[in-house]
C-alpha cells in the first residue's frame, strides 16, 4: 500500500469516527450494507474510469453508457423476453464494441479522447432516449426474476451482491494493473507514449484495450444499476457519474496526466465518496449541499497530500543538511545531483 | 542595474546540500567584465547546481554571491534578471508555437496603437540585428517549430544577447552545434568579451574551452578541484582536474573476422523527411559505423524509419537477412534490432519509471510468466544490467531522472541488452554527458561489436565519429552520400560529402 | 431598443404566421418541462382532442432537455413557425416571466401544471398543487389515526410543486399528530433516490409514515421497503400513477395516491386554446386558474382507475 493510501485510509476513519459519534446508527448493519451496495455499484465504473486515466485519457461517456446499456438490457428481459443471462452477454458485448469504437477513434484516427468521449456522452445519452421514446424503462410491478434478481441486487450473508462484484473486480484489476506485463505497459503508456513506443510496446493496442476493459466494466455496472433502481428514465439515468468516477479516481491518487494511480487508492476513493453521501443523510445536512461536501472533500484530500508530500521532501532536505554539516562523517556521494 | 560600476561577480564558499548529496561544497568562483570563464566537470559534479544558484532558482544551504558590491546570501530569479545575467541552456527553453521575434522577446513585446496590440513587424525589426550579429540565417518571423535544433540553440544565445546582458552562462551550448556553426559561437563569446560582457561557458568539449577561455574552473563531486590561468589551460591538465586521473586511450581493437557478414542492409531507402531521396546503406556484424552529416541532413529520420516508428515510403530493410516493412517497431526488435534514440528524456527513458522499471521495460516477457511479473527476476536483470553497464545508482528503484546524462544513457541502452540484439542504432550516444561517461559509453560500444553485434553510431561530434567509427557513413540531404574507410578519415572528407 | 426588438418580431412573427396561416390550419401547442411517462397521459388527451377539433393543428412538444432555457427556445421557435396558442408546462416559472411576457405579447399564453401568476398568461390550467397536498395530508390522518412521524422523498427540494405539495401535506396534517420530519431531494436521479429510503430505514428507525412526492419516488420506496421486508410496516402515501404504485394500492402496502389528470390538461387544455382564438373570452375566470381537480386513489377505486388510464393511452 502506498503512503497515499495510507492518507486517504487515515481520512475515511476519521470520519467514519466522526459521523459514527454523531449517529452511532451509521455503524448499523443495515446502514454498511446499503453503503456497500453502493461502494460497489459506484465501484465497478470507477475502477473502470481508472483503467482509461492511467494512460492519460479520459472517458465522459460512462454516464451515458450506462443509461443505453441499462434501458436495453430492461427492455430485451422484460419486453423480449429474452433469457436475462443472454442479455447480459449482449450487454457486454456492446460494452465491448463501445469501448473498441472509442479505442479505434483514439488511437488510429489521433482524436482527442475528451472529444471521443464527450461526443460519446451526448449520442448514447440520445440513443437511450430515442430508444425508449423517452419513456421510462422498468419491469413491472409484480414482475419477479428471481435469478436475475438474486444475482445483481440479492444478498448473501447480509452481504450486497454488488459489492461483491467490485471486490472481485477491484482484485483483478489490481492484479492486472500493478502485477502483470499489461499493466506496466499502461502505466508506460500513460507517463510517456513515445517512450513506450520506442521501447517497442505497442502503445495503440494497449490504450484500446484500457478503453475496451472501462466500457465492458461499465457495462456490467450498468446492469447493476438497472438492477438497483428497477426502472431508468434514460434522460436522467446516471447523469454525471463519470465525475463521480474522476473524482474517485483522483482522490484515489490517480493523475489526469497518466501514468500514476493505484487499485487500492480508487477503491478507498469510492468507499469516501459513498460515506459523504451516506453522512448527509444521516446527519441531516441539507441534502443540497450533498455536491459541495463531495468537492470540497476532493479539493481538500488532493491539497492535503500534495503539501504532506512537500513537507516530507523539506525534511528529507533538512535532516540531510543535518547530517552534512554536524557530524563529520562523510555524506554519501553519488556521482550525480538529483536533477530538479 | 548599475552600468557605470563595473561588473564584477563573486561565489563565496557556496555550498549546496540535498538529500542524500552534498552537490556543492565550497566553492568559490570570480568573473568579472570581458573576461571569460570555462567551467567544466563531470555531470554530477556541481555545474548545473551553481548555474541555479545563479539564477536565483534555488537558494544556498551557506555562503555568500556579491555582484558589482552588492553581497547577497541567496539571489532571487527577479535580482539576477537585474543584474545581467543571462542563461543559454543546454535545453531548450523556447515556445515552438512562437514566431523567432515573439520568443526573443518575450515579455517585453513591442506593442504599438492605440489598443497596445503587440506589432510583429517592428519586433522582428528589432530581432534582426541580434539575428544578424551572431550569424543567423533564419528569418525573425518564421515559427520556432521550423528550426532545426542547432537553429534553436542560435536563437537562445540571441535571446541572452537581446537582453543587453552583463553575464552570459553559456551551458553546454555547442552540443547540438556543427563545427561551422560552433566556430561562428566561438567568435561570438570573442565579440562579446571585447564588449565588455562576462561569459561563463560550460562545455563538455575541452576544445573550444581551450580555445576561448581565460581562466578555466574545474569541479569535481561538488568540489571546487582547481583552477587552471590562460597559460595552463591544456586538455591533458583539464582532464586530469575533471576525472582524477589521465583519460585510457582507445580499448584496444580485436581482430576481426575476415570474411564480414552485412547485419543491417538498407536499401533505395525514403523516408517522410526525404520522400524523394534514397538512401542506402551496410552495416556489418562487428562494426562501428559512424553516421555522419549536417543537421537535418535527415539522419534521424533514417534511424527512426529503420525501427519502424515513421513508416518508410519505399526501399527495403533487411537484418541479416531478413526483411522488414518499416512500419512496425516489435517487428524489428524482433529481428534483433534495437535504437537508443536522441531525445533521452522524451523518447529513450520514462523519466518517472524507476530505473529498474526502464530497464526491463523493452523486454518485460523475459521476466514474467502468463503475463505477470515475476518482481524478482526483475529485479535480479536490473541489477545484472546496472552492474554491466556500471551504472551509477544508490538503488534500482530511484527515477531515471534523478539519474545524470551519462548514467541515463546506460540505462536507454541496458533496456536492450537483454535481447541481445544484431544490430544497434545510436543516435547522438554522448550528447551531453560527460567525458568519463563518454569513455565508458565507447567501451560499451566496443564490447558489443567484438561479440559480433553491428552499430551504426549518428553523431554530429566530429571527434567522436572520427576516433569512434570503423567506416563512417556520411549523409546528405537524405542520401547516403559516401562511406570512408580510416586512411580516409578526416574532418575534411567527411565534411565534403555533408555539404555535397 | 425594447420597442424597436418587439416590432421586429411582430413583423417577423406576421409575416411568417400569416403566410403559415393563410395556406394551414391555425396550429395550437402544448409544451411540457421534461421527457417522462406521465406525459404520455397529456399527449392521450391532446389526442383525443385533435379528433374533436379538426380545424386546428396541434403538436405535442417535448424540449431536449428539462431546462428553462431549452423552453423558452423552443416556444421562440414555434412563434417563429406561426404557432398561434401555447399551453406551457414550465420548469422554472419564476425565472421564467420575462420570457413568457414576450410570447405573451404575441399570441396567447397559457400555463399547465406549474404555474406564473406573474407574467401576463391568459390563464393557468391544472392541478392545485397545494390541495393535491392536503388530499395526501388526509390520507395520512386517515391512515395513522394515533399520529405518527413521516419522512418526504422529492426530486428538488426547491420547486414550486414539491414546495406546494409539501405545504398542502403539512397543513393537513396539523394537529393530527403527524409530523412530516424532513423531506430529503434527489435531484431526479433514481439511485439516490433509492438510497435516500434506505439511509432512512438505517438511520431513522422512529419514521413510521414516507410520501413520496414525485411520481418516481412512491416505487423507490416500495422496492426498498421490499428490499428491508417492511411492506406494510411502514405507511406510505404517494403521490401520481407509476404502475408500482398503482400495483402497490391494490397489493395493500400503500394507503393511497393523489393523482392528477393530465389527460385533461392536454384535452381541455387544447378546446380552451380554441375556443380562446375563436374569440370566447367568457370561458376565463376572474382569477386566471381553471382547477382540474386531482383525486384520492386507494383500494377501492384503483381497478377502475387503471382501467381508465389504459384505454387513454391505449386511445
Amino acid at each position: 500500500m502506498q503512503k497515499k493510501d495510507l492518507g486517504l485510509l487515515v481520512l475515511i476513519f476519521v470520519v467514519g469516527t466522526v459521523v459514527a459519534s454523531i449517529n452511532p446508527r451509521f455503524l448499523s448493519p443495515i446502514n454498511i450494507a446499503n453503503t456497500a451496495n453502493l461502494v460497489g455499484l459506484f465501484g465497478l465504473f470507477s475502477i473502470a474510469e481508472a483503467f482509461v486515466i492511467v494512460t492519460a485519457g479520459i472517458e465522459l461517456s460512462v454516464g451515458s453508457v450506462i443509461a443505453l446499456l441499462g434501458v436495453i438490457f430492461v427492455d430485451f428481459v422484460v419486453n423480449l423476453g429474452m433469457p436475462w443471462p443472454l442479455a447480459l452477454l449482449i450487454t457486454l458485448l456492446l460494452g465491448v464494441a463501445i469501448g473498441a469504437l472509442h479505442g479505434f477513434l483514439v488511437t488510429r484516427m489521433r482524436m482527442q479522447p475528451f472529444v471521443v468521449t464527450l461526443c460519446g456522452l451526448l449520442v448514447y445519452r440520445g440513443i437511450a432516449r430515442f430508444y425508449t421514446a423517452d419513456a421510462t424503462a422498468g419491469f413491472t410491478f409484480g414482475a419477479s426474476f428471481p435469478s436475475l434478481e438474486w444475482v445483481f441486487s440479492g444478498r448473501s450473508y447480509g452481504v450486497p451482491h454488488s459489492i461483491v462484484a467490485f471486490g472481485i473486480v477491484a482484485v483483478i484489476a489490481w492484479v492486472v494493473l500493478h502485477r502483470t506485463v499489461f499493466g506496466r505497459h499502461l502505466f508506460a503508456v500513460g507517463k510517456n507514449e513515445e517512450a513506450a513506443r520506442f521501447s517497442g510496446i505497442r502503445t495503440a493496442r494497449v490504450t484500446t484495450i484500457a478503453y475496451i476493459i472501462c466500457a465492458v466494466l461499465t457495462a456490467l455496472s450498468a446492469v447493476f444499476f438497472a438492477m438497483y433502481t428497477r426502472s431508468i428514465s434514460p434522460a436522467s439515468h446516471g447523469s454525471f457519474y463519470e465525475l463521480y468516477g474522476i473524482a474517485a479516481a483522483v482522490l484515489g491518487g490517480f493523475s489526469l496526466r497518466g501514468g500514476e494511480g493505484s487499485v487500492v487508492g480508487v477503491v478507498l476513493g469510492v468507499i469516501l465518496l459513498q460515506m459523504l453521501q451516506n453522512l448527509v443523510n444521516l446527519l441531516g445536512i441539507p441534502s443540497s449541499l450533498n455536491f459541495a461536501v463531495m468537492g470540497a472533500v476532493i479539493l481538500i484530500g488532493v491539497l492535503a497530500d500534495q503539501q504532506f508530500a512537500r513537507y516530507r521532501e523539506r525534511q528529507r532536505q533538512a535532516q540531510s543538511l543535518k547530517r552534512a554539516t554536524t557530524d563529520g562523517e562523510p555524506v554519501p556521494r553519488p556521482g550525480e545531483t538529483p536533477a530538479r | 542595474m548599475s552600468t557605470d560600476t563595473a561588473f564584477e561577480l563573486q561565489l563565496q564558499n557556496i555550498t549546496k546540500v540535498y538529500p542524500g548529496v552534498v552537490a556543492l561544497d565550497d566553492v568559490s568562483l570570480r568573473i568579472s567584465a570581458g573576461e571569460v570563464v570555462g567551467l567544466i566537470g563531470e555531470n554530477g559534479a556541481g555545474k548545473s547546481t551553481l548555474m541555479k544558484v545563479l539564477g536565483g532558482v534555488i537558494a544556498p544551504s551557506s555562503g555568500s554571491i556579491t555582484i558589482s558590491g552588492e553581497t547577497y546570501e541567496a539571489l532571487s530569479v527577479q535580482q539576477s534578471f537585474d543584474h545581467g545575467i543571462a542563461f543559454v541552456h543546454q535545453e531548450l527553453n523556447l515556445f515552438d508555437n512562437l514566431s523567432v521575434a515573439a520568443n526573443m522577446l518575450l515579455g517585453r513585446e513591442i506593442r504599438s496603437g492605440f489598443l497596445g496590440l503587440v506589432d510583429e513587424a517592428a519586433m522582428a525589426r528589432a530581432a534582426q540585428p541580434i539575428l544578424d550579429r551572431i550569424g543567423a540565417r533564419f528569418s525573425p518571423s518564421a515559427q520556432v517549430s521550423e528550426l532545426s535544433i542547432a537553429e534553436q540553440q542560435m536563437l537562445e544565445i540571441a535571446k541572452a544577447l537581446s537582453m543587453d546582458s552583463r553575464l552570459v552562462i553559456l551551458d553546454e551550448p555547442t552540443s547540438s552545434l556543427t563545427l561551422s556553426e560552433t566556430n561562428r559561437l566561438l567568435k561570438i563569446i570573442a565579440d562579446l568579451k571585447a564588449h565588455g560582457v562576462a561569459v561563463l561557458f560550460i562545455s563538455h568539449r575541452l576544445s573550444e574551452v581551450e580555445q576561448c577561455a581565460d581562466r578555466v574552473v574545474v569541479l569535481r563531486d561538488g568540489r571546487d578541484v582547481g583552477h587552471l590561468s590562460r597559460d595552463e589551460i591544456n586538455y591533458d591538465a583539464m582532464i586530469r582536474l575533471m576525472i582524477g586521473r589521465t583519460l585510457a586511450s582507445r580499448p584496444p581493437e580485436e581482430k576481426r573476422a575476415a570474411e564480414p557478414v552485412v547485419a543491417l542492409q538498407v536499401e533505395d531507402l525514403r523516408t517522410h523527411a526525404y520522400p524523394a531521396g534514397s538512401a542506402s546503406l551496410a552495416v556489418r556484424s562487428g562494426e562501428i559505423m559512424g553516421l555522419a552529416g549536417l543537421v537535418g541532413a535527415g539522419r534521424t529520420e533514417l534511424a527512426r524509419a529503420i525501427f519502424g516508428i515513421d513508416g518508410v515510403h519505399g526501399g527495403t530493410i533487411r537484418i541479416a537477412g531478413r526483411t522488414l516493412s518499416g512500419h512496425n517497431p516489435q517487428e524489428a526488435i524482433a529481428a534483433g534490432l534495437c535504437l537508443v534514440p536522441e531525445d533521452r528524456k522524451g523518447q529513450g527513458l520514462i523519466l518517472d519509471f524507476s530505473v529498474g522499471s526502464n530497464i526491463c521495460l523493452a523486454d518485460l516477457q523475459a521476466v514474467s510468466r502468463n503475463g505477470f511479473v515475476d518482481r524478482r527476476r526483475e529485479a535480479a536483470r536490473a541489477a545484472e544490467q546496472r552492474d554491466r553497464l556500471k551504472i551509477k545508482v544508490e538503488s534500482l528503484d530511484r527515477a531515471a531522472a534523478e539519474l545524470s546524462g551519462g548514467n541515463q544513457q546506460k540505462v536507454a541502452l541496458g533496456k536492450w541488452l537483454a535481447l541481445d540484439p544484431r544490430v544497434i542504432i545510436f543516435d547522438e550516444p554522448t550528447r551531453g554527458i560527460d567525458v568519463g561517461s563518454k569513455a565508458e559509453i565507447y567501451g560499451l560500444m566496443r564490447v558489443l561489436t567484438n561479440r559480433g553485434c553491428a552499430i551504426l553510431m549518428i553523431s554530429s561530434d566530429m571527434e567522436e565519429v572520427i576516433s569512434v567509427s570503423d567506416r563512417i557513413a556520411v549523409m546528405c540531404r537524405g542520401r547516403v552520400a559516401g562511406v570512408l574507410e580510416p586512411p580516409d578519415f578526416s574532418e575534411e572528407n567527411v565534411l565534403t560529402l555533408a555539404i555535397g | 431598443m425594447k420597442l424597436a426588438k418587439a416590432v421586429g418580431l411582430v413583423l417577423a412573427a406576421s409575416v411568417l404566421g400569416s403566410s403559415a396561416a393563410a395556406q394551414e390550419k391555425p396550429a395550437l401547442a402544448f409544451i411540457v418541462n421534461a421527457a417522462s411517462d406521465f406525459w404520455k397521459l397529456a399527449e392521450a388527451g391532446v389526442r383525443d382532442a385533435q379528433a374533436e377539433l379538426p380545424g386546428y393543428e396541434l403538436q405535442f412538444r417535448y424540449p431536449a432537455q428539462g431546462t428553462a432555457a431549452l423552453q423558452n427556445a423552443l416556444m421562440d421557435d414555434l412563434l417563429a413557425a406561426g404557432t398561434d396558442a401555447i399551453m406551457i408546462s414550465s420548469v422554472d416559472p419564476k425565472t421564467s416571466v420575462d420570457a413568457f411576457n414576450r410570447i405573451a405579447a404575441e399570441i396567447p399564453l397559457f400555463t399547465t401544471d406549474s404555474d406564473a401568476p406573474d407574467s401576463n398568461r391568459i390563464a393557468y390550467l391544472g392541478s392545485s398543487n397545494t390541495a393535491a397536498g392536503i388530499q395526501a395530508g388526509e390520507i395520512a390522518v386517515k391512515a395513522l389515526p394515533e399520529g405518527g412521524k413521516c419522512m418526504g422523498f422529492v426530486g428538488f427540494l426547491g420547486a414550486d410543486n414539491a414546495v406546494e405539495r409539501i405545504a398542502g401535506f403539512r397543513q393537513a396534517v396539523e394537529g393530527s399528530g403527524i409530523e412530516l420530519v424532513d423531506v430529503r431531494g434527489d435531484d431526479v436521479d433514481f439511485a439516490r433516490a433509492r438510497s435516500n429510503v434506505d439511509d432512512v430505514l438505517a438511520a431513522n428507525p422512529e419514521i413510521d409514515c414516507m410520501v413520496g412526492f414525485y411520481s418516481y419516488n412512491p416505487p423507490k420506496i416500495y422496492e426498498a421497503l421490499q428490499a428491508a421486508g417492511k411492506l406494510g410496516e411502514i405507511t406510505v402515501i404517494a403521490f401520481d400513477e407509476d404502475p408500482i404504485t398503482l400495483g402497490a394500492v391494490r397489493e395493500g402496502s400503500f394507503a393511497g395516491t393523489v393523482v392528477q389528470d393530465p389527460y385533461q390538461w392536454g384535452y381541455q387544455g387544447m378546446k380552451l386554446m380554441a375556443r380562446y382564438l375563436e374569440g370566447d373570452k367568457s370561458i376565463i375566470p376572474e382569477d386566471g386558474l381553471m382547477i382540474v381537480p386531482t383525486k384520492v386513489i386507494d383500494k377501492n377505486n384503483v381497478d377502475s382507475f387503471e382501467a381508465e388510464l389504459k384505454k387513454r393511452i391505449n386511445g
